[in-house]
């Protein structure tokens, strides 16, 4: 490397055909290898090392915001009903719907991730892959609570469950609702699944290197993992299935979800686009969590500077852009044809929307998601620096979850029967809602102490198949395919 | 082979058929708007009292409204017709296929929409999707202070908290007749019986019957008068006939 | 019959660890009294070996079969269980596209979850019994675990250790 260094040293300040090797390393994880048991220690330090006063205040305060907001909260909605809540005619749903479809949109960032970037081989996916799947299904628990709080009799959720009864009454397979609970099922079965099968050579890795209480955890989920042929071959094979078939589901999650509104028969929801236009948007907002979780792993946990960095940053801030444009053009594909139809109702609701008592969220919407997103992650200086994509990606979050807000209650305010019109304020709804935050962030911190949040082998997988090469004068990185 | 035309007389028959079997016409000239209909209503099928809190806030039980709408602007008010609503009876109700619990269902008997109380979840898709805004939703356990018991219909169930109720039709009504006339061997005779709505209005605005009997007197009323029926182009067959202006 | 010989060798990197399986072979060491392992997925090919065999394939297109079948019931029989098959709607019992998605979603999840339960099944999971392992392994080594009946095992041992092997102990099954 030394001739190499030389090389570009001499034509310093003449062109840019050359970087030294230093400067891959730095800026390209999978270029900057370390020796496995190294980077081994550095993962399990990063999880082992005892908890800061900071992180037990922010446990302690989370905990309390999701023993009052998230169970006392509930309790009190089932013993008293949900009167306490904003819900009314004609807002039969509120905020319990905007914060399922939310968290299930949170949780679409980490199929893609994990799935979509894994099959088309995007290697900046590796360091974060188990990040970003671990939101999956910590959000799909938080849909799962505020689905199920909607209900008004909650207790007799299992009444939709299909199973074999006295009177063999099985649920109807005609609504959404029914849909909806096989596609979460199976995507919350699924993603995971998903998300355990590559743990398992990581916790075998940190049941070697762990004593006491941890040694018993990892050994027990690592199921006497061991990394031979057999076990690996079996692991790829099951893998590569997971990440194909899981794609569709993810899709269908969404759809569904989007069907629940496109197949009823109101203004403004009975829309053909809103199968892609939601999935579209889950990844809008899945993407701005990703970068939010990723930006406050790395200022936290140890070591993570050198697993997550800002070409990582920079690779999920292009997808957040060009997402970002795709949920404009649905969004204005939506509301061109809705508002060319000329229905009355839905002239109606369009005005409503815009120049309503909430018009203010309709247009924060428009300008969280598509000017804000637009004018700084075209630059990329600015979307490698993680307070600041981190900034864009919580205005998405916001601006998503207005989006909802204003499909949801906004838009169940406005119907074809004049008499029933009526505003909807949030009640218990917003401790609720809260609560569930919280409940994701607990998890999330609890997690980050208790499992390897880097995927070691998929990193060292990774490195193993980066190279620096020369073509002429020009030093490239190379991916050789290993798989 | 089936032409063009031929489809769309296929289709024609088709809701024909469906045309149902209870009916209800309302004439909006001679209605009042004196919520005689929503009081009896509340007394023979024992909607809760929700209080004006609740009601203010669009949590009212009623399962008949009077809708009142005025034209212009403050003071050149002009009233329009008073408008009852309640559960139109779809034949093809939008609200039924979108419960999964299979808690509101169509009667093939009666050609009614049933909303089976006991199987409600509570997931509240149905009032969502109903284009008429009729469905009530128990909010809560809503108080009935003694004695107020004592005037509770025994031939109707009482709804509990988180469950969705809306109007029947007085379906209790229609199967009281219905033994009744078994009973005495004969079919169940036009003005035999009626609802509760119609019974109590003092401006005679309601009138229930068969609408397959072109014999009883909503059908003749039907055929008679140029009613509407609400919401019409969205398919949902409905079963009430309004009158307004003629 | 010679006794059988246990024995595991712990090399540092791939090089060395080819090198061996290709001078085990040549005196006389079956592919099958081999078992690498590692701690990174090392693919057969790079290491000169058969291709592992795998069952998570057929035990997913079982599941996948499985899961249709479940989703044919709730489509297609359940609605019929009930005495009086329920109307909603003017839609028929069994309706045409709501019935793809619940094919569709039980199908997927009948395939995800036996290819799940197909890696349990031909890795042995769980297995928490003692087994021949050096913890090693996971810091990047590469071991190569012998069990033959048929080749001396002071040839084998020194085999390995002329390739380049850090250590070579007999094999003994231990707690992970």
């Amino acid at each position: 490397m030394a001739e190499m260094k030389q090389h570009t040293d001499a034509h310093a300040g003449g062109h840019h055909g050359g970087h030294t090797e230093e400067h891959f390393r730095e800026k390209h994880l999978m270029l900057d290898p370390l020796p496995r048991g190294q980077m081994n220690d550095m993962v399990m330090e990063s999880m082992t090392e005892p908890p800061t006063w900071r992180y037990w205040t922010v446990f302690a305060i989370l905990s309390v915001i999701v023993a009052y907001g998230l169970f006392y909260s509930w309790g009190k909605m089932i013993v008293e009903g949900l009167g306490i809540a904003g819900v009314n005619r004609p807002a039969y749903w509120g905020i319990f719907l905007v914060n399922t479809v939310f968290w299930i949109g949170i949780s679409h960032a980490g199929t893609f991730i994990s799935a979509i970037l894994r099959v088309f081989k995007a290697e900046f996916r590796r360091p974060f892959t188990r990040a970003a799947e671990l939101m999956t299904t910590f959000g799909l628990v938080q849909a799962g609570f505020s689905i199920f709080m909607h209900m008004g009799r909650v207790w007799l959720a299992y009444w939709l469950m299909p199973y074999p009864n006295e009177r063999m009454l099985w649920p109807n397979m005609h609504s959404p609702l029914s849909w909806d609970l096989l596609a979460i099922t199976t995507y919350l079965l699924s993603s995971t699944m998903y998300l355990f099968l590559p743990l398992i050579p990581d916790v075998a890795m940190a049941r070697d290197k762990s004593t006491g209480w941890r040694k018993t955890l990892y050994k027990t989920l690592a199921l006497g993992f061991r990394g031979t042929e057999g076990e690996w071959a079996h692991l790829r094979n099951a893998m590569n299935i997971f990440a194909f078939a899981i794609i569709p589901v993810m899709f269908s999650v969404h759809t569904i979800v989007s069907w629940d509104f496109a197949a009823a028969t109101r203004p403004g929801w009975n829309s053909t686009i809103f199968g892609p236009y939601f999935v579209v948007g889950a990844l809008h907002s899945g993407m701005g969590a990703v970068i939010v979780v990723l930006a406050i792993i790395r200022a936290t946990m140890k070591h993570m500077k050198y697993f997550i960095r800002p070409e990582h940053f920079d690779a999920i801030g292009k997808l957040m852009l060009i997402i970002s444009m795709a949920w404009a053009y649905f969004f204005f594909n939506d509301y061109m044809v809705q508002w060319y139809g000329g229905d009355k109702w839905t002239k109606q609701l369009l005005h409503f929307h815009e120049a309503g008592p909430m018009g203010w969220m309709w247009f924060a919407m428009l300008i969280f998601n598509i000017a804000i997103p637009w004018a700084i992650l075209w630059n990329p200086k600015w979307r490698s620096t993680p307070w600041l994509v981190s900034i864009v990606g919580i205005l998405i979050n916001f601006g998503m979850w207005f989006e909802r807000y204003i499909i949801i209650p906004v838009s169940l305010t406005i119907n074809r029967m004049p008499f029933t019109w009526r505003m909807y304020t949030p009640g218990v709804e917003i401790p609720l809602g809260i609560g569930t935050l919280a409940f994701f962030a607990l998890l999330y911190m609890a997690a980050s102490k208790l499992i390897p949040l880097i995927p070691v082998w998929e990193v060292q997988e990774g490195q193993m198949a980066h190279k620096l090469t020369k073509y002429g004068r020009e030093t490239v990185v190379t991916v050789s395919e290993l798989e | 082979m089936a032409t063009v035309t031929d489809l769309k007389i296929t289709e024609l028959k088709l809701s024909e058929a469906e045309g149902g079997k209870w009916g209800m016409v309302i004439d909006q000239d001679i209605c009042t708007g004196c919520q005689a209909c929503v009081a009896a209503c509340a007394m023979e099928n024992n909607v809760s009292f929700v209080g004006d809190v609740d009601s203010g806030y669009g949590r009212s039980m009623h399962w008949i409204r009077i809708e009142r709408f005025w034209e212009g602007e403050y003071p050149e008010v002009k009233m329009t017709p008073n408008q009852p609503m309640m559960c139109q009876q779809c034949g093809s109700a939008t609200c039924e296929p979108v419960c999964p619990a299979f808690a509101t269902v169509h009667s093939q008997a009666e050609q009614l929409n049933l909303q089976v109380y006991n199987r409600c979840v509570g997931t509240r898709y149905c009032a969502n999707n109903c284009p008429y805004q009729v469905r009530s939703f128990n909010w809560r356990d809503y108080e009935r202070p003694e004695p107020l018991p004592n005037q509770l219909n025994p031939d109707v169930t009482v709804r509990t908290r988180g469950v969705m109720e809306k109007c029947t039709f007085c379906i209790q009504r229609i199967h009281k007749a219905q033994d009744n006339a078994k009973a005495e061997g004969r079919e169940v005779v036009d003005g035999e019986f009626t609802t509760a709505c119609a019974q109590a209005c003092p401006a005679s605005a309601i009138t229930f019957g068969r609408v397959d009997d072109s014999e009883s007197l909503v059908s003749q009323l039907i055929k008679h008068g140029h009613g509407v029926k609400h919401l019409e182009e969205l398919g949902t067959l409905p079963n009430v006939t309004y009158f307004k202006g003629g | 019959m010679a006794e059988v010989v246990d024995l595991l060798a712990v090399f540092p990197d791939l090089e060395p660890a080819a090198n061996a399986i290709e001078n085990l072979r040549s005196i006389g060491v079956h592919d099958d009294c081999m078992n690498i392992i590692s701690g990174i997925p090392v693919t057969e090919a790079m290491l000169g070996r058969p291709n592992a065999w795998s069952n998570v394939p057929r035990i997913a297109v079982g599941g996948s079969i499985l899961g249709f079948g479940v989703g044919y019931f709730l489509a297609f029989v359940a609605p019929y269980l009930y005495p009086y098959p329920i109307q909603v709607g003017t839609q028929a019992y069994v309706p045409g596209p709501p019935s793809v998605v619940v094919l569709f979603e039980m199908t997927m999840l009948g395939m995800l979850l036996s290819t799940f339960l197909g890696v349990f099944l031909d890795s042995y999971f769980p297995n928490y019994r003692p087994m021949k392992y050096v913890a090693e392994i996971s810091d990047g080594k590469i071991a190569i675990l012998v069990e033959c009946s048929h080749v001396d095992e002071k040839k084998i041992t020194d085999t390995l250790k002329k390739s380049g092997a850090e250590s070579v102990n007999p094999a003994e099954a231990q707690h992970l």
